[in-house]
C-alpha cells in the first residue's frame, strides 16, 4: 500500500498537466499581448507625431505668407492659444538675430528648409521651460529673410502612448488573472477524478482484481485512460485465472491417481504381516503418499478460499472462546514436546468473521509454532486489544522468520530455507494468508523478543 | 453393545457414472463383505434404490439425467430411509451443506480413499436410533453420561472435558474402524485437516488414561487408516 496521501494540497495542483497547460498558455498570451501593446503604442505615438509634424508646418508656412507687420500678433496669437505651453516660437533676422519670442538663439542643429526635425538637445527658452522631447521647424520668408522658428515638445504625444500601453496593460491583467484563476479551479475537478480512480485502484492493488475503475458519463481522456485501464485489469484477470486454473488442475489431476496409489499400498499393506521388512516399507510409503496428498488437499483449499466470495458464515465470533479450542487441541502436543504453551486470552469485542475459517487459519498458526519450535521452547497464544483494534498473536521463541523472507513464506509455493527438512512449511501460512484476506483483516510477520517468531492477525476489516 | 464383531453382510447400492470409481467402491466394499449393486444412472439409481431394500447407498452428486440432489430428494419424499453417503468432486463448504441439507447423511469429496469411504459406510450401517442411553460400555469400560465419569473394572478414570467427548464418540462406534478425519470431524467439529499427529496425539492420551495397566486394549490402532475401540484386536 503507498503510504501517499490521497490528499494532496496546492503542490499537487501544480503538477497537473491542466495547470501546466493553462500557466503555459497564460505566459504565451501575455507574451504576445505585450508584443501588440507595443505595437499599438508605437503606431499611435508615430501616427500622432505625423500629424503634429504636418500641423507645425502648414503654420510655419503660413506664418511665413503672412505681411511682416502682422507676423508678431500672429505669433503671439498662436501661443497664447497654447495653454500648457508646448509650443513656442522664436523669430531671426537675416543675420540670425534674435528679433521676437520665446527662442532667443536659432537652434545650432535645426536646419532652415522648412521641414521638422528632432532637436535631441532640446531648446533653450526665455520661459526656462524644458521640453522632455522636442521637435522644430525653422523657415526663411521669401520677402524680408527673417526666420521664423517654431518649436513643440512631443511629451504630450508620448503621454496618448503612455495612456494606451497603460490601458492595454490593465486589459492584459484583468484577462490573463481571471484566466489563470479559473483555470486552477478547473484543474481541480480532473484531479477530483484521479483521486477518486486513486481511490478505486487500492483494492485492486491489495489483490482484487475484480473491481474496476469509475467512468463518468462524459467520455472524457481520463474515461479513455481508465477504460483502457479496465480492458487491461480484465485480461490480466482472465490471464491470472488461467494460471490459477492450470496450477488447481494439475492438483486436481494429480490427486486421482494418488488416491489410486494410496488406495492400492493399503490393501497391500493389510495383506502383509505386520513388522516385517517390506511392510514396514509399504508402511513409509504410504505415509510419504499421504503427505503429498495432503499438500495436494492444501493447494486446493488455498484455491477455494481464494475463491470463496461468501460472506453467509460471517457473524459476530468470539476470539477467546475460538483460542481456547485451539489450546485445547494442541496443548496435548505441546506438552508432549515439553513446550510450554500458554493462552492469554483477555475477554475482546467480538469481530465479524467465519468461525470455522478463524479456527482452521490460528489452528495452523499454532501448528507451525509447535512444529518449528525446538522441544523445551515457548508458544503463546494470545488475544488482546490495542490501537488497532482486536488483534490475535501467536509467539514462539523457534528460529525466526528472516525479515526479507517474511512476506515470501506467505505466497503458495514458498518454502522458508530453514527448515527446508521439515515438512508443510509453506502451505498452512499461504492458508492463512487466504483465510485472512476473506476476512479483510490483515496478517503481519515479525519478530518475537528476545528470538522467534510473532505472527498477528488483526481482525479489524480493511475499508473495502 | 459388546458384540463389536458382529458382521452382518450389508446390501449396498452404488450410484455412480464413472465406472473407475465404481469399480473401486465395489471391491472395497466386497472387501468389508458387503454384497454391492452398481448403477451408472440416476433414474435407474433412484427405481432401484425406491424398491430395492438397501442398507445403505452412496451416491454421486454429478450424474447425467438425474442429478445426486434431486435423486436423495425424492427417495426421502418417498420414504426411503436407507442413508445415504453422497460423493463429489465438488469440495465447497456450501455444497456439502446442500448435499446434506437435500437428505444426504454423509460427504465425502473426491477423490477419497476408500478406506476411509469404507469406515464411513460402516458408521451408517450400525447408526443406531435415537435411543437415550444414560451409561455406554464396552468390555468392562463404563461411560456414564450423566456424571460424566469413566470406570475401567470398578476403577475411576479422571477425563478432561475433551477426553470425555472423545470417548464418548469412541464408545457410541464400539468397533468400527474411525478415521482421523471422522474423529476431527465429530468430537471437534470440523471439516478441514488439521495436519500434523495432533489427532494421534489426543488418542495416545486418552489409550494411556483407558488401557494403563490392563491387560486387554481396547484402543487399537488400524493401521494407515485410524482407530477403533473393542474388546478384540
Amino acid at each position: 500500500m503507498s503510504a501517499r496521501p490521497l490528499v494532496g494540497g496546492f503542490s499537487e495542483l501544480w503538477r497537473t498537466s491542466t495547470t501546466r497547460l493553462i500557466l503555459g498558455y497564460g505566459a504565451l498570451f501575455a507574451a504576445w499581448s505585450i508584443m501588440l501593446i507595443g505595437a499599438i503604442s508605437w503606431e499611435t505615438a508615430r501616427y500622432l507625431e505625423s500629424v503634429v509634424d504636418r500641423i507645425l508646418v502648414q503654420r510655419v508656412h503660413f506664418l511665413a505668407a503672412v505681411e511682416r507687420d502682422r507676423l508678431p500678433d500672429l505669433l503671439a496669437a498662436s501661443t497664447a492659444l497654447d495653454l500648457r505651453g508646448v509650443l513656442s516660437f522664436g523669430l531671426f533676422d537675416a543675420d540670425s538675430r534674435y528679433v521676437l519670442g520665446d527662442i532667443d538663439r536659432l537652434p545650432a542643429d535645426l536646419p532652415v528648409d522648412g521641414e521638422v526635425h528632432p532637436l535631441p538637445r532640446g531648446v533653450a527658452r526665455l520661459s526656462g521651460q524644458r521640453g522632455s522631447r522636442t521637435r522644430g521647424v525653422a523657415l526663411r520668408r521669401a520677402g524680408d529673410n527673417l526666420v521664423i522658428v517654431l518649436v513643440r515638445d512631443y511629451g504630450a504625444v508620448d503621454r496618448v502612448g503612455t495612456i494606451i500601453r497603460g490601458s492595454l496593460v490593465w486589459a492584459l491583467s484583468l484577462t490573463v488573472i481571471p484566466g489563470v484563476l479559473g483555470g486552477f479551479l478547473l484543474a481541480r475537478g480532473p484531479l477530483r477524478r484521479v483521486r477518486g480512480i486513486e481511490a478505486a485502484i487500492e483494492p485492486i492493488m491489495r489483490g482484487n482484481l475484480r473491481a474496476r475503475l469509475p467512468l463518468s458519463p462524459r467520455h472524457d481522456e481520463l474515461d479513455m485512460l481508465a477504460d483502457i485501464v479496465n480492458r487491461m485489469l480484465d485480461q490480466l484477470e482472465r490471464l491470472l485465472g488461467e494460471v490459477k486454473g492450470v496450477s488447481d488442475n494439475i492438483a486436481h489431476d494429480l490427486r486421482t491417481p494418488l488416491t489410486r496409489l494410496r488406495a492400492q499400498l493399503y490393501r497391500l499393506q493389510r495383506e502383509r504381516p505386520e513388522g516385517e521388512q517390506a511392510t514396514l516399507l509399504i508402511e513409509r510409503c504410504l505415509g510419504e503418499t499421504d503427505a503429498l496428498l495432503d499438500r495436494f488437499r492444501a493447494l486446493l483449499r488455498i484455491s477455494e478460499l481464494e475463491d470463496l466470495h461468501r460472506r453467509a458464515g460471517f457473524r459476530q465470533v468470539d476470539l477467546t472462546e475460538i483460542l481456547r479450542r485451539v489450546h485445547e487441541l494442541y496443548a496435548p502436543l505441546a506438552e508432549d514436546k515439553s513446550m510450554e504453551f500458554s493462552l492469554q486470552a483477555t475477554a475482546v469485542p467480538t469481530v465479524n468473521a467465519d468461525a470455522d475459517l478463524l479456527f482452521e487459519a490460528v489452528t495452523n498458526l499454532v501448528s507451525n509454532a509447535i512444529k518449528f519450535t525446538p522441544e523445551g521452547g515457548r508458544v503463546v497464544l494470545r488475544t488482546r486489544t490495542d490501537a488497532s483494534g482486536v488483534r490475535i498473536d501467536v509467539l514462539d521463541n523457534g528460529p525466526g522468520i528472516a525479515p526479507e523472507e517474511r512476506e515470501a513464506v506467505l505466497q503458495r509455493f514458498y518454502r522458508a530455507q530453514r527448515g527446508e527438512n521439515r515438512p508443510g512449511f509453506g502451505l498452512g501460512l499461504s492458508i492463512v494468508a487466504a483465510i485472512v484476506k476473506l476476512h479483510g483483516f490483515r496478517l503481519e510477520i515479525g519478530a518475537n523478543e528476545p528470538t522467534g517468531t510473532r505472527i498477528t492477525i488483526y481482525c479489524s476489516a480493511l475499508p473495502a | 453393545m459388546s458384540a463389536t464383531n458382529l458382521r452382518r453382510m450389508a446390501r449396498i447400492l452404488t450410484i455412480e457414472d464413472d465406472a473407475v470409481t465404481a469399480g473401486e467402491i465395489v471391491a472395497e466394499l466386497q472387501i468389508h463383505g458387503h454384497q454391492v449393486d452398481s448403477v451408472s444412472s440416476g433414474s435407474e439409481g433412484l427405481q432401484r434404490a425406491l424398491t430395492g431394500n438397501y442398507d445403505v447407498i452412496t451416491l454421486d452428486r454429478m450424474l447425467p439425467e438425474l442429478d445426486g440432489l434431486t435423486l436423495v430428494k425424492r427417495l426421502r419424499e418417498a420414504g426411503v430411509r436407507a442413508p445415504v453417503l453422497m460423493l463429489s468432486a465438488l469440495s465447497d463448504v456450501d455444497e456439502r451443506i446442500r448435499g446434506l441439507r437435500a437428505g444426504g447423511d454423509d460427504y465425502m469429496t473426491k477423490p477419497f480413499a476408500p478406506d476411509e469411504m469404507a469406515a464411513r459406510i460402516e458408521v451408517l450401517l450400525r447408526r443406531e436410533p435415537a435411543q437415550q442411553e444414560t451409561v455406554l460400555r464396552v468390555g468392562d469400560l463404563e461411560l456414564d453420561l450423566m456424571s460424566r465419569a469413566a470406570r475401567r473394572g470398578g476403577a475411576q478414570i479422571e477425563l478432561l472435558p475433551l477426553e470425555f467427548r472423545l470417548l464418548d464418540y469412541l464408545m457410541r462406534h464400539s468397533g468400527q474402524v474411525l478415521t482421523r478425519t471422522m474423529i476431527f470431524e465429530a468430537v471437534w467439529g470440523y471439516r478441514f485437516d488439521p495436519g500434523t499427529n495432533v489427532i494421534d496425539v489426543h488418542m495416545a492420551r486418552l489409550r494411556r488414561k483407558v488401557d494403563a495397566g490392563q491387560s486387554l486394549s481396547l484402543i487399537h490402532t488400524v493401521r494407515g487408516c485410524g482407530y477403533r475401540l473393542g474388546e478384540s484386536g
